[in-house]
């Protein structure tokens, strides 16, 4: 028994990284965690590993001995298929910085009713004036990100390459009063672009008509 | 709970994003040893000092591996004869100039270009460096005893007297003769690849969770503050790049995690160091390297990348 199960290990722990690779494709479990220019990548090397896996094992036995990291390793990928990522975006974002880098140039400039929350953030960033959009209408989605300083805004993650380069970006909302809601709270967020002022100096906040919980999207992270 | 939940998700991120990059660097490296390196061209590697170095790093880009393929690759360059200069610029530059490496570095950073260019360059900075002070050693004092008699057996009369030899026709049974450049079966190949992407996945399996622990419970402030300060920056991420002992195939992508609270000098250094020296490195030279030279290297590698770090740190900050 001992010896069949040492046999078995090498195309077991392939096969079980291959199956996480590939159903982490297939699920959409990458839409949470990788930009979508990769997820190709992962579900190809899903099928090698499984081809792989496929090849070791009609190679015959081959282990004597019990080999514990593989055996761990096996393990560890049962355990990543069977727990999907459920991460707090909120958590995730205080850690980070808000740097947009030179990501702030705009190609083109959208209709305001059709700008997402992204669009808005890089336009107020590039160019900063709030009387210039002062009255336009704004329909826009995100998570409730709190702010170590003040009420919380309404916020997104942008991701170049995976969840661990997260840049979190947030606008300001007037909130109503004594309705904010819990963090992470995904709202889809109807009102129209106001001026507020803050320490003497103005900025664009949000006005909400309507606001409404909704699910989390399919693809929550941004390029 | 949610701090779980968020560690749980970028270790599943940093995971399934690096574990195809790993996959590719096996199966090449495999590939390159299906082609079998061996035979009389590596004699006729150049020998001058600057050049040996450099044909040995440029041998990166036709035998791309990571730090732990091209060690066995390196040992079969000396045990074939290879100029000393050319097998130690393959073996501490090749591991980061070749297209797996600058192709996974441009996926993690590419709104960073000048990182494309500064990682090789860097990394050859480094070889060249070690490669000249290892070569103040006589072979004698370098190179591992079993894999300093088979190069002697592959290395021409005029080079190597019959008495350093030490076997063969004077001294000692001889060991046995560097293995002839025969083409190994595809499916042997295979059974090594296999076996080492599952070893290398399990360090990288490490590297993610130290990395997602680190950047999800160190506080921000620490953080800025280790990461923001010009030399204790570099010098944390030198420790990190040691303890994490990921591949350089798939290092970028734990860099990361860290590059928006760091120095751009620290984030280099990170990305030169570790595919030179790190805790898994220093058992594997040993096939190749004596402790004193495997010491040299590390000594040698740290001064050098804390230089650069610090230089890339006045000219960027």
């Amino acid at each position: 028994m001992g010896e069949s199960l040492a046999a078995l290990i090498r195309p077991l722990a392939l096969a079980l990284w291959g199956a996480v690779l590939l159903w982490s494709t297939l699920s959409g479990r990458l839409d949470l965690l990788l930009r979508g220019v990769f997820h190709p990548l992962v579900g190809l090397s899903g099928v090698a590993l499984l081809a792989l896996a496929l090849h070791q094992l009609l190679r015959g036995r081959q282990e004597r001995h019990w080999n514990r990291g593989w055996a761990l390793s096996a393990l560890l990928a049962i355990a990543v298929l069977a727990l999907p990522p459920n991460p707090s975006f909120s958590d995730l974002a205080a850690n980070r910085n808000s740097d947009l880098g030179d990501a702030v140039e705009l190609d083109f400039l959208l209709p305001p009713s059709q700008r997402s929350l992204t669009d808005w953030v890089r336009l107020l960033r590039s160019q900063p004036d709030p009387a210039l959009y002062a009255g336009d209408p704004v329909r826009i989605s995100g998570f409730v990100l709190t702010q170590p300083d003040g009420p919380p805004q309404l916020g997104r993650l942008l991701v170049r390459c995976c969840l661990a380069d997260a840049t979190p970006i947030g606008l300001p909302l007037r909130w109503p009063s004594g309705a904010i809601p819990p963090a992470d709270q995904w709202l889809a967020v109807e009102g129209t672009m106001g001026v507020e002022t803050i320490a003497g100096q103005p900025r664009s906040v949000v006005l909400p008509k309507r606001i409404r919980p909704i699910p989390r999207p399919a693809r929550p992270l941004e390029p | 709970m949610n701090r779980l939940a968020t560690i749980w998700a970028i270790f599943q991120g940093l995971l399934l994003e690096a574990l195809p990059f790993l996959l590719i660097g096996v199966l090449i490296a495999g590939l390159a040893r299906w082609l079998a390196p061996g035979g009389r061209w590596l004699q006729r590697l150049p020998r001058q000092p600057l050049l040996a170095p450099l044909s040995g790093a440029a041998l990166g880009f036709a035998l791309p591996a990571c730090e732990c393929g091209n060690v066995p690759v390196a040992r079969r360059l000396l045990a074939g004869g290879a100029p000393l200069g050319s097998a130690l610029g393959f073996l501490f530059a090749a591991p980061v100039l070749n297209p797996i490496v600058l192709a996974s570095t441009w996926a993690a950073f590419p709104d960073q270009p000048w990182l494309l260019a500064a990682r090789p360059l860097a990394a050859l900075v480094v070889a060249l460096a070690l490669s000249a002070l290892l070569q103040q050693l006589p072979e004698g004092a370098l190179l591992e005893p079993a894999l300093l008699e088979e190069r002697r057996l592959s290395q021409p009369l005029e080079q190597v007297g019959l008495l350093e030899r030490r076997s063969g026709l004077v001294g000692s049974v001889a060991p046995m003769p560097p293995p002839a450049a025969e083409r190994p079966h595809l499916a042997s190949v295979l059974d090594h690849s296999s076996r080492e992407f599952l070893d290398l996945a399990g360090l990288l399996v490490l590297g993610c969770a130290i990395a997602a622990v680190v950047q999800t419970l160190l506080p921000r402030t620490w953080l800025l503050a280790v990461g923001g300060a010009p030399t204790l920056s570099v010098l944390s991420l030198m420790l990190m790049a040691v303890v994490v002992s990921v591949c350089s195939s798939v290092d970028a992508f734990l860099a990361l995690g860290f590059a928006a609270q760091i120095t751009p000098g620290a984030l280099l250094a990170f990305l030169v160091l570790g595919p030179v020296v790190d805790l898994k490195l220093l058992g594997l030279f040993g096939v190749v390297l004596r402790p004193r030279a495997i010491a040299l290297t590390a000594a040698g590698a740290c001064v050098v990348v804390l230089l650069i770090g610090q230089w890339v740190n006045l000219w960027l900050l």
